[in-house]
């Protein structure tokens, strides 16, 4: 259950985002997550749901998008999508690869309101 | 309003994870992070590994459970220093626990420091805590199949080691189905057979140890 450790990371970033922006509130964040993290996403919603219950982005939306595994192979160059099993090289049969996409959480967007949206 | 940010969410701990590497560095000490799934063989490993290293190598552990004293109880006398962290609920190490640990251990003089993870084959491939290798275990008894079910622990691993190699024709282990999955994954990490039963395979891993050190370390 690496979810609970990875949303109480999200909610530290958000609640310093919020604060570096003035803003009250996060209505919504988006969170790019690469397969090979092996997030469950329900289980990333119900952690970050309970870990941001008493920080600025309470009741948020959380959209989680899965991000495929690119890799590049290091003998032909190729770039192409691996499995989560399987790195084989579809050219030239070898899991020599270099990983460019696919282990990294990434925070893409932050919907925040501000008090003078508020009052506006 | 919307912002972009495009920031990884697990910077804070990759950060703490630096700095820890950073004391190693300094200290010129190997960092060596041991995951595997429960029970197989992680301690038993460090035993064999500090008994094999000899009087004239220095060497502390970390060590990562739920609950209990009892592995850092089963180390104490084999080597120099020994930290126990109780995750409590939490499923791996992280970067911050092993700096809080490092807290009461003295780095200068050291040659190695053995981080043993908690025992989960999926979370802590997640969390970078500042080593310099990380090293997968694979017991056995656990089944020939569990590389290509959970990949992500293999696919980081600098080093492959298959423990209670002695069990191997007991269980109808097929080795060749194990070597065939890492070969999709991650060719590059030397796989290794091991047993710290009978002793096998463990000269072969004090060397990769060895070399590994005189690598990393200036």
């Amino acid at each position: 259950m690496h979810e609970m450790a990875i949303a109480s990371a999200l909610v530290e970033q958000l609640a310093r985002i919020a604060r570096e922006n003035n803003a009250t509130r996060i209505t919504a964040a988006e969170v790019h997550c690469g397969i090979l993290r092996q997030v469950v996403p329900e289980a990333l919603e119900l952690a970050f749901a309970a870990a941001s219950a008493e920080s600025p982005a309470a009741g948020a939306v959380l959209k989680i998008v899965e991000q495929p595994i690119v890799a590049r192979c290091r003998s032909c160059q190729r770039i192409f999508e691996a499995a989560v099993d399987n790195f084989l090289c579809p050219a030239c049969q070898t899991a020599d690869v270099e990983l460019l996409a696919g282990q990294d959480i990434i925070l893409q967007t932050v919907t925040l309101e501000t008090s003078d949206e508020r009052t506006s | 309003m919307k912002i972009k940010v495009v920031e990884s969410v697990l910077k804070a701990n990759d950060a703490v994870a630096r700095e820890n590497r950073r004391r190693f560095d300094a200290a010129g000490v190997l960092a060596v992070n041991l995951m595997s799934a429960p029970g197989s063989g992680k301690t038993a490993l460090l035993e064999r590994t500090l008994a094999g290293l000899g009087p004239d190598v220095r060497s502390a552990v970390v060590v990562g459970d739920l609950q209990t004293t009892r592995d850092a109880e089963r180390l104490q006398n084999a080597a120099q220093q020994v930290v126990q962290i109780n995750t409590g609920t939490g499923c791996h190490l992280t970067a911050t626990q092993v700096a809080e640990a490092l807290e009461s251990l003295d780095l200068q003089g050291l040659h190695y420091l053995f981080i043993e993870n908690v025992g989960n084959l999926v979370c802590p491939a997640g969390f970078d805590l500042g080593e310099h290798v990380r090293v997968a275990l694979l017991s056995t008894p656990e089944g020939d199949d569990k590389v290509a079910k959970y990949p992500t622990l293999f696919l980081c691993a600098d080093t492959i080691l298959l423990t209670k190699m002695d069990l191997a024709a007991a269980l109808d282990y097929r080795r060749a189905r194990v070597y065939e999955d890492i070969s999709r994954i991650n060719p590059r990490a030397p796989v290794m057979e091991l047993s710290c039963r009978t002793g096998e395979g463990v000269d072969r891993w004090l060397t990769w140890l060895n070399e590994e050190r005189r690598r990393r370390i200036q």
